[in-house]
C-alpha cells in the first residue's frame, strides 16, 4: 500500500515538473502565435484588398442572421476615412474539407480585386492547386454584377472561371464561396447606393 | 572512439526507418517535400534529446515499476513544447506537418530509445544516441522524400527540376508514399548483402 | 442522418486511416501476416479507439477548454489512452477471460499506435460534437480493420510467392499496400 502510494506521488511529482514547463513555453509561446496568426491575417487582407488604410472587422453590422451560411465574417477597408472595400471570409464545402476563402470587392468599381485560399484539405497534387496564384487570379478583376460560372476550357465570357485540371469539384466549391460573397456584397454595396 | 561508434550506428546500422522500421507513420505521410522531411527531422531530434537527457539524468531516481508511464509524461512535454515553438516561429513548416507534431508521442523510436539506451546510460552517451539516432531519422525523411518531391511534383526544396506536365502526381498522392518507401528498403536490403553494412 | 452516413463512408473508405492518412501503420505492417491476428488486432484497436475518442472528447470539452489549458492536449491526452489500455487489460482479463485471449497481447501495443491518439485530435480539431465524434471513431475504427483485414488476406498468399530475396517482408508489403491505397483513391470520387 505504501508502496502505491509513493509510486503515485512519484508519478504526480514528475507531471506536475512537466507541467510547469509545458505552461512556461505556453507562456512565452502564445504571443508570438497570436501575432504570427494576426500577422498572416493583415498580410491576407493587403494580399487581396492592397492599398487600403485600414480593415476593419464589422460583421455585427452586415452580417445579418439569414445572410448566406457560407459567409463567416465580413471587413470593410477605409481609404482616406471612406468604404472603400470590402473583404469577405467565406467556407465553402470542397472534395475533402471545408475551403476558406478570402475574396476582396472594390466598391467604386463593383469588381473583384482578389481571391485567396486561406486554409484547405484537397488532395495533394490536386486540388490544392486552388491555394496556387495561377488559378487565384483567374478570378481577378470579375464583375460582382453577374455570378460567376466553372468551365473545363479556356473561359469565353467575362463570368467564366477556368477549372483545376482534374480538380472541378474544387474549382467549382471556391467559385461558390466567392458567388455567395459577390451576391452579399452586390445586395448590401451596389444596389443600395444605386437606389 | 565508443562515442563515435554510438552516434554512426543510428545512422546506417540500427537506422530507425530503414532497419527497427519505426517511425513509418511520419515517414509515409509528411514525406511529400524536402522542406517538410527537414522540418520533422528537427523536430523529432528536438524531442529526442530532451527526452533522452532528462531520462538519463533521472535514470536512478524513476521506480522501474513506473517508469514507462513517467517517460511518456516526459516525452509528451517536450512534444507539446516542440509544438508551440514551430508554431510561433515556423508557421509554414507547423502547417504542411499539422497532426503529426503532436503524433511524435507515439513514434516508437522515442520511447524505444528511452528505454532500451537512456535509462541504462549516463547523460553524454544518451545525448550521442540521440543525436544519432535523430539524423539517421532525418536522412532517411530526406531520402524519401527527395525521391517524391522530384517525381511528383517535378522539385527539389521548391526549385523546379522538371518541366510541367512529366511529374507523376501519384508520388505525392498516399500510394507514392507505400512505393518509395518499400523500394527503397527493397534496394537498401540488397546493398546490405552486397556490401555487408 | 445523412451526415452520418457521410462522415461514415469518408471515414472507412474515402479518408481510410491506414491507406491515406498514414495512421497505425507499425501494427497495419506488424500484425498482418495472419488473417487471425488482424481480426484480433482490429478489434482491439477499435474498441479502445471507440472509447478513448469518446472519453477525450469529453475532457477536451470539459476539462482543458474551461480552464483554458488546450496546450496541454497531447500531454493529457496520451495519459488518458494509457490509463484506458491498462483499465481495459484488467477488465477483460478479469471478467471476459475467452476476449481476454482473443484480444490481450493486442492491448499493450496499442499504446504507441498513432492511430488512437490521432483520431482523438482529428475529432477536436474537426470541431465535432459528441455524437458525430462516436460516428468517426467508429468509421476509422472499421476503416482501420478493413485495411488490416484485406491486407493480411493478401499476405497470406503472398508466402507462397516467389520474391526477390531483399524485397521480402516489409518492402513487399508497402508495395502492395501502395496498390491498395491506389484502389482506395478510386473511392474518393463517392462523396
Amino acid at each position: 500500500m505504501a508502496d502505491i502510494i509513493k509510486l503515485g506521488l512519484f508519478l504526480m511529482l514528475v507531471a506536475a515538473v512537466a507541467g510547469l514547463g509545458v505552461g512556461y513555453v505556453n507562456n512565452v509561446a502564445s504571443p508570438l502565435i497570436e501575432k504570427q496568426i494576426l500577422k498572416e491575417k493583415i498580410d491576407s487582407f493587403k494580399e487581396v484588398y492592397p492599398g487600403a488604410d485600414k480593415v476593419e472587422n464589422e460583421s455585427a453590422a452586415y452580417l445579418k442572421s439569414d445572410a448566406d451560411p457560407a459567409l463567416k465574417e465580413i471587413n470593410i477597408a477605409y481609404k482616406n476615412g471612406k468604404q472603400s472595400g470590402v473583404l469577405y471570409l467565406v467556407q465553402s464545402k470542397g472534395y475533402s474539407g471545408l475551403i476558406t476563402i478570402l475574396a476582396g470587392f472594390d466598391i467604386s468599381t463593383h469588381k473583384i480585386t482578389a481571391i485567396k485560399v486561406l486554409s484547405q484539405s484537397e488532395t495533394p497534387g490536386l486540388g490544392d492547386k486552388a491555394k496556387e496564384p495561377k488559378f487565384q487570379d483567374r478570378y481577378r478583376g470579375k464583375n460582382a454584377a453577374t455570378a460567376l460560372e466553372v468551365v473545363k476550357t479556356e473561359p469565353l465570357k467575362e463570368h467564366q472561371i477556368q477549372a483545376i485540371t482534374a480538380s472541378t469539384i474544387t474549382s467549382k466549391a471556391v467559385t461558390k464561396g466567392v458567388n455567395a460573397a459577390r451576391e452579399h456584397f452586390g445586395r448590401t454595396f451596389v444596389d443600395a447606393k444605386t437606389n | 572512439m565508443n562515442l563515435m561508434q554510438e552516434f554512426t550506428k543510428g545512422i546506417i546500422k540500427e537506422n530507425p526507418l530503414f532497419r527497427l522500421m519505426l517511425g513509418t507513420c511520419p515517414a509515409l505521410a509528411i514525406t511529400t517535400s524536402v522542406e517538410n522531411g527537414l522540418g520533422m527531422g528537427a523536430a523529432f531530434t528536438g524531442v529526442l534529446l530532451a527526452s533522452n537527457i532528462v531520462i538519463s539524468l533521472m535514470r536512478s531516481i524513476i521506480p522501474a515499476s513506473v517508469r514507462i508511464p513517467a517517460y511518456v509524461v516526459i516525452i509528451a512535454s517536450f512534444v507539446t513544447m516542440t509544438d508551440q515553438l514551430m508554431h510561433a516561429f515556423t508557421p509554414g513548416v507547423y502547417k504542411s506537418l499539422g497532426i503529426f507534431i503532436p503524433l511524435i508521442v507515439v513514434n516508437c523510436i522515442i520511447l524505444g530509445r528511452a528505454e532500451a539506451f537512456a535509462s541504462r546510460n549516463s547523460v553524454v552517451p544518451s545525448i550521442v544516441d540521440a543525436l544519432g539516432m535523430g539524423l539517421g531519422f532525418t536522412i532517411a525523411l530526406v531520402m524519401v522524400c527527395t525521391f517524391r518531391e522530384v517525381l511528383g511534383s517535378g522539385t527539389f526544396l521548391g526549385i523546379q527540376l522538371l518541366p510541367e506536365g512529366i511529374p507523376a502526381i501519384l508520388m505525392i498522392l498516399p500510394p507514392g508514399g507505400f512505393i518509395t518507401l518499400g523500394c527503397l528498403l527493397g534496394f537498401l536490403n540488397k546493398m546490405q548483402k552486397k556490401y555487408a553494412l | 442522418m445523412q451526415e452520418y452516413f457521410i462522415i461514415i463512408i469518408s471515414a472507412v473508405l474515402v479518408n481510410n486511416i491506414v491507406l491515406s492518412q498514414f495512421l497505425g501503420i507499425c501494427p497495419f505492417l506488424g500484425v498482418s501476416k495472419k488473417l487471425t491476428a488482424s481480426l484480433g488486432m482490429g478489434g482491439a484497436v477499435s474498441f479502445v479507439l471507440v472509447l478513448s475518442g469518446s472519453i477525450t472528447w469529453l475532457l477536451q470539452q470539459y476539462v482543458l477548454n474551461p480552464f483554458k489549458i488546450g496546450y496541454m492536449q497531447t500531454v493529457a491526452f496520451i495519459l488518458v489512452i494509457a490509463a484506458l489500455v491498462q483499465f481495459v487489460e484488467m477488465v477483460m482479463r478479469k471478467f471476459t477471460p475467452p476476449l481476454y485471449k482473443a484480444l490481450g497481447i493486442y492491448l499493450p501495443l496499442i499504446t504507441t499506435n498513432c492511430a488512437v491518439l490521432g483520431v482523438a485530435i482529428i475529432n477536436i480539431q474537426k470541431d465535432l460534437s459528441f455524437t458525430k465524434a462516436l460516428v468517426n471513431s467508429l468509421g476509422h475504427s472499421a476503416g482501420f480493420t478493413l485495411a488490416l483485414v484485406l491486407m493480411s488476406g493478401i499476405r497470406e498468399r503472398l508466402e507462397e510467392a516467389d520474391i526477390p530475396e531483399s524485397m521480402q517482408g516489409a518492402p513487399i508489403a508497402l508495395v502492395v499496400a501502395a496498390l491498395m491505397s491506389m484502389a482506395f483513391l478510386g473511392f474518393s470520387g463517392l462523396l
